[in-house]
């Protein structure tokens, strides 16, 4: 019982802090959420992204029943069942592609896709970009040197040819999508992330916490990387918006996976198809301007929230 | 100063010079160290592995050495102006004999692009700062807002899809007629012209976007400024305010954006060549693509990765030469 007693206190003690902790995060939470909905922009990006998140969700139930989900170009013959490039109607609310498929249905599937690259490639590319600035930034010196040439050699080279030469050399598949557009586009987030450590390291709680005797795993986690997050979390948002357009872009030069229904890969088929010849804009037009309004969506909420959450950098 | 402008600029060369370098060694070992077999890549697909075929063309190739003796040999073989063989674009041609031409085009359409998109970007950014708040503005930003959301190969297959049913006389594929060669001059020219309009015009809508915007948000960031203030205080025009105050140090912000756009632009070429089949580097980046061509894929590759370099550059002599402070 008597043994129980420090190790109990200690528990109250840290929940205590815990307590301060979040009453902090939600009143901040709070600050930024009351901020964020007077800026315009961002309330539209935010219902734009809420529409397609709810479509991706629903989609099986809101898609034409007429058509099965999983539809890759030859698998069946559509055009037995569907007229090629049959134009908006009632029975076919976005008309028909080239195969006889449905493209009301393939843009509502579509949106899965796209979102799913989006979020996991930014992922991958935070997680690179972070991983490089921190160890740049925190630990300076040589391996500030080092890593920093590094990151310039690839800011350097243009990400969008090298992407289309990783995509290209690694095949068409949809997790090698999602690798080439991470590996592609982590260079700016690593130089931001660094150039935020750089000033952080040079606060006094920092030095505190040296002082007292504290490693690096604990100042690094408890100190820096919370104070990082914030300022890198709008570029992170336009990372998605990017990551969507390379998606897109990927399926539609052919490095996509041709079996998964996307924007991108509806585009290519329109394109190869020469919808543009039969003049099938229907085809080209929804995928199309879905893939415009997801990105604007990003984008819009990326500046919004630059906007609420580091206001010492817009003056006006 | 003229020293330290010469030394600045031997550091740049130097610094340049080793870019190139690394990204020579880069593109060597992209297609060496990647998942796979090189004989995949640089052999024939119709080529059985085993077969004595295989076996003499690794040899040809020197793929039968060591890493390292394929990089000196690579490297020797570059500066000797060798670049590789295609497979399947012009299979068994030397690369470097008909590159020139993919790089023209490519050039005519980057060089073009880049130069509309500055002036028509800047002075549309500027209009738009000037007339803030006003419904001149509201409709521009929105336009801008769209097209710099819009992907470029989306606008280009809207224009293609447009054009070819309102217009449909108008060439939309090629950076040139069939018959090009056969031309005299004048008709040539006027054939480019044709052929480039719609390309180009596809091309510069999404930089003509980003550079109004931030011209725009710089130009509005200026106007706040004190020194605006004093000069509407002191009694002078609206022009004299804009021109010789806002616009010069609005300007050092978007001659940055310029310059890191050069390479945007290029591959927004890359989409714009593909959708209106014009024959520049990234017509065959994507033909080189479509047919697993890896040696032409490399050389376009490496000359896309130089060109932005030497883009990269000029645009920072060009800063040097604007803004004073830069030079330390």
């Amino acid at each position: 019982m008597t043994e129980m007693q420090p190790s109990r206190s200690k528990w109250l003690i840290l929940n205590e802090t815990r307590m301060e902790k979040l009453r902090l995060l939600r009143k901040n939470g709070m600050r930024i959420a009351r901020e964020y909905r007077h800026s315009l922009g961002g309330m539209i990006g935010l219902g734009i992204l809420v529409f397609f998140v709810a479509t991706a969700l629903l989609a099986p139930l809101i898609a034409s029943k007429y058509d099965t989900p999983s539809m890759p170009a030859n698998d069946i013959h559509w055009n037995d069942y569907n007229p090629s490039y049959a134009s908006p109607s009632a029975r076919y609310l976005f008309g028909t592609d080239f195969y006889g498929r449905d493209v009301y249905t393939l843009t509502i599937w579509g949106s899965r896709a796209s979102l799913i690259v989006g979020l996991l490639a930014s992922l991958i590319s935070i997680v690179l970009g972070t991983a490089v600035g921190l160890a740049a930034g925190y630990f300076g010196k040589v391996s500030d040197e080092v890593l920093m040439r590094f990151t310039d050699f690839f800011l350097v080279i243009p990400w969008f040819p090298l992407m289309i030469v990783f995509a290209s050399l690694l095949g068409r598949s949809f997790t090698n999508v999602i690798i080439v557009i991470g590996i592609t586009s982590w260079p700016s987030t690593s130089r931001i992330v660094r150039a935020q450590i750089l000033s952080i390291k040079e606060k006094a709680f920092v030095e505190r916490a040296i002082a007292v005797g504290a490693g690096s795993g604990h100042i690094i986690s408890k100190h820096i990387l919370p104070n990082v997050f914030p300022l890198i979390f709008a570029n992170t948002i336009l990372l998605v918006a990017n990551s969507i357009f390379s998606e897109s872009f990927l399926d539609f030069f052919g490095l996509g996976d041709a079996s998964v229904v996307s924007w991108g890969t509806v585009l290519e088929a329109a394109y190869e198809k020469q919808a543009f010849g039969s003049f099938a804009w229907w085809n080209i037009f929804f995928p199309g301007v879905c893939i415009i309004l997801l990105i604007m969506a990003f984008y819009l909420i990326g500046d919004a929230l630059d906007e609420v959450m580091n206001p010492k950098l817009r003056r006006r | 100063m003229a020293q330290s402008f010469r030394w600045y600029f031997a550091k740049r060369l130097i610094y340049v010079a080793l870019t190139v370098w690394l990204i020579l060694t880069f593109n060597f070992l992209l297609f060496r160290v990647m998942p796979g077999d090189v004989t995949r890549i640089v052999i024939p697909k119709g080529v059985a592995p085993g077969s004595d075929t295989f076996e003499r063309l690794s040899h040809y190739y020197g793929l039968d050495k060591s890493i390292p003796e394929q990089y000196l040999r690579y490297m020797q073989q570059l500066f000797t102006g060798h670049l590789g063989e295609s497979i399947s674009f012009s299979p068994g041609a030397d690369i470097q004999d008909f590159l020139g031409v993919y790089l023209m085009n490519t050039l005519i359409l980057v060089g073009f692009g880049t130069a509309l998109s500055i002036v028509v970007g800047i002075w549309l950014g500027r209009y738009t700062a000037w007339k803030r708040g006003q419904p001149a503005d509201r409709i521009g930003s929105a336009f801008f807002l769209v097209f710099y959301c819009m992907p470029t190969f989306l606008f280009a297959l809207l224009m293609l899809t447009l054009v070819a049913k309102v217009v449909p006389q108008w060439p939309i594929a090629g950076a040139y007629s069939p018959t090009y060669y056969t031309m005299p001059l004048l008709d040539q020219i006027g054939d480019r012209v044709v052929h480039t309009l719609v390309p180009l015009f596809a091309l510069v809508i999404e930089t003509i976007a980003t550079f109004s915007i931030i011209t725009r948000s710089s130009l509005i960031d200026v106007m706040t400024e004190e020194y605006m203030v004093t000069a509407v205080a002191k009694g002078l025009t609206a022009r004299v305010v804009l021109h010789k105050h806002a616009m010069p140090n609005a300007m050092l912000p978007v001659v940055t954006v310029v310059a890191m756009n050069v390479g945007w632009v290029l591959s927004g070429s890359i989409m714009i060549e593909m959708i209106f089949s014009y024959q520049g580097l990234g017509y065959l980046t994507y033909y080189a693509v479509t047919s697993q061509d890896y040696p032409v894929l490399q050389s376009a590759f490496m000359l896309e990765a130089i060109a932005v370099v030497l883009a990269n550059l000029i645009a920072d002599m060009m800063l040097l030469k604007l803004d004073p402070r830069v030079r330390v």
